[in-house]
């Protein structure tokens, strides 16, 4: 199977000031999320997601390890042209209108005949209606949203967000679940972090569960679910929380 | 070429929207009416007071933006964030301190420029006639603020807006003393000060290079040979230093 994201034995630590001793972060994490499908990545607080997506993303680097995308360097150019990132909590130009911002977020995707696909994008995201409003007027609710349409606005290849379905409603979060399924149903992969279990179940194909910096399983969902009890139902939510006690 | 200017153009746009900016421009404006007032206690040095006065408030206004502006230029987009989702599309990071600088160089040059219109037009309503001898102060400003402006990306690309804002007023105090630092490097005697005052004057911009105010108001000769090389050098100054703040940037992390 072809692969979209290939993580090897990544480390990674940090210490806040320079009196403290190093904390590793991420310990040997090694991932591979497939082309097409949609892979969530689990886990509590503070596990170690939002710092492998920012190594995926380029934002930070590993102290070791490998990391491709679509087989290249994670960093190369022609690499960042078919990813799409919404960060945690995004934050954005307040100044700029949501038309500006994605009309910014086009020009740096090297797109040229932006104008119809930001109206359709704001448009799908239901932010038709704050075209003209300042950013610095948007709700949690409508930033996440802002964010997701950025992410989209190059047509890319794989989706990378970083808690998307955090500060929405349910009206926003089954939008943006919509939105994910339809990549995966145009070919494209997705790969998401997420607190919110029944959403990641709903969506997924494959998770992975991250707990302290190691993962700790990875796997198609129902196989893992059925794995995890003797009888068949079981929800996402019941065993990732067996998962973690069994870990601690 | 179109993602440097989408850059330039979001760094012009939220620069433009900060009110400090409203705050100087009035600030400006007012001295330059005020210097009209002069004129009474001026003993007939009035016309020449007024070039002076003018130049050197423009000169200060243009300087002062860029302290302000520049020294928050990318640390503000570290610190709020907003870098991850520009420096995760397909750009590079040279792109990213080429479009902040020249986004903000924009924005310094109609400010200038639109500080020498009020200037001619404060000397017609004085004097009748426009001036436009001074005008060529303008590109040796813009040279100077492009300098300073190389200086607070470089400091701002590493570390924080105070520490970037003091290293530009540092570099502006002695980028302008410096001939005294050179006189001072011939004529002192004790070897290491002479070295260290020598250091100086050879790795600090001379800021000198680019005041051509008593020149113009004086009405003494400029030499195009030695305005050809504050040029040059203006030009070369601040392409090391955005290249030193890329350089840095490119390794910098975003934690």
């Amino acid at each position: 199977m072809d692969m979209a994201i290939e993580l090897e034995n990544i480390c990674r630590s940090f210490k806040n000031h320079f009196w403290q001793n190093k904390k590793q972060v991420l310990k040997d994490v090694s991932l591979e999320i497939y082309k097409g499908e949609i892979f969530g990545f689990l886990g509590p607080n503070g596990a170690g997601k939002t710092t492998t997506i920012k190594i995926i993303t380029g934002l930070i680097r590993p102290d070791s390890g490998s990391i491709e995308i679509f087989g290249h360097p994670a960093n190369a150019l022609k690499v960042k042209k078919r990813i799409g990132f919404l960060p945690e909590s995004p934050y954005f130009y307040e100044h700029l209108t949501g038309y500006e911002f994605l009309k910014i977020s086009a020009l740096l995707s090297n797109q040229k005949n932006y104008k119809s696909g930001i109206l359709g994008l704001l448009e799908k995201v239901g932010l038709k209606h704050a075209v003209r409003l300042q950013l610095r007027k948007y709700s949690r609710g409508m930033l996440q949203r802002i964010g997701i349409a950025q992410a989209l606005v190059a047509e890319p290849e794989l989706l990378i967000l970083d808690e998307p379905l955090t500060g929405l409603d349910p009206i926003g979060r089954k939008e943006i679940k919509d939105i994910i399924l339809e990549q995966k149903a145009k070919g494209n992969t997705v790969f998401f972090s997420s607190h919110i279990l029944p959403d990641a179940e709903a969506v997924c194909d494959r998770i992975g569960i991250i707990i302290d910096g190691q993962i700790i399983k990875v796997g198609e969902l129902n196989k893992l679910l059925r794995k995890g009890l003797k009888t068949d139902e079981i929800s996402l939510e019941d065993w990732f929380v067996k998962q973690i006690k069994r870990n601690e | 070429m179109n993602r440097i200017w989408a850059i330039i153009e979001n760094t012009f746009k939220e620069s433009l929207r900060q009110k400090i900016l409203l705050l100087l421009v009035i600030f400006s404006i007012l001295l330059i009416v005020v210097s009209i007032f002069l004129e009474p206690f001026a003993l007939g040095e009035a016309p020449r007071i007024l070039r002076d006065f003018s130049l050197a408030v423009s000169a200060l206004f243009g300087v002062l933006v860029v302290i302000i502006i520049g020294s928050t230029l990318i640390h503000k987009d570290i610190e709020k964030r907003t870098i991850y989702t520009v420096i995760t599309k397909p750009v590079r990071r040279s792109e990213i301190i080429i479009g902040k600088f020249l986004g903000l160089l924009l924005l310094i040059i109609i400010l200038v420029c639109s500080m020498a219109v009020i200037q001619q037009l404060v000397i017609f309503f004085y004097e009748g006639s426009f001036d436009f001898s001074l005008l060529i102060a303008i590109p040796f400003l813009i040279l100077e603020i492009m300098i300073l402006l190389g200086i607070l990306l470089l400091f701002s690309s590493f570390s924080s807006p105070a520490l970037s804002a003091m290293m530009g007023i540092i570099f502006f105090i002695i980028g302008h003393a410096s001939p005294d630092l050179k006189l001072f490097a011939d004529q002192v005697k004790i070897p290491a000060m002479k070295y260290l005052a020598y250091g100086f004057y050879y790795i600090m911009p001379n800021l000198e290079n680019f005041n051509l105010r008593i020149d113009l108001v004086h009405k003494l000769p400029l030499y195009p040979d030695q305005l050809l090389f504050s040029i040059c050098y203006g030009l070369i100054y601040t392409i090391f230093l955005v290249y030193l703040a890329i350089i840095i940037f490119e390794k910098r992390e975003f934690k």
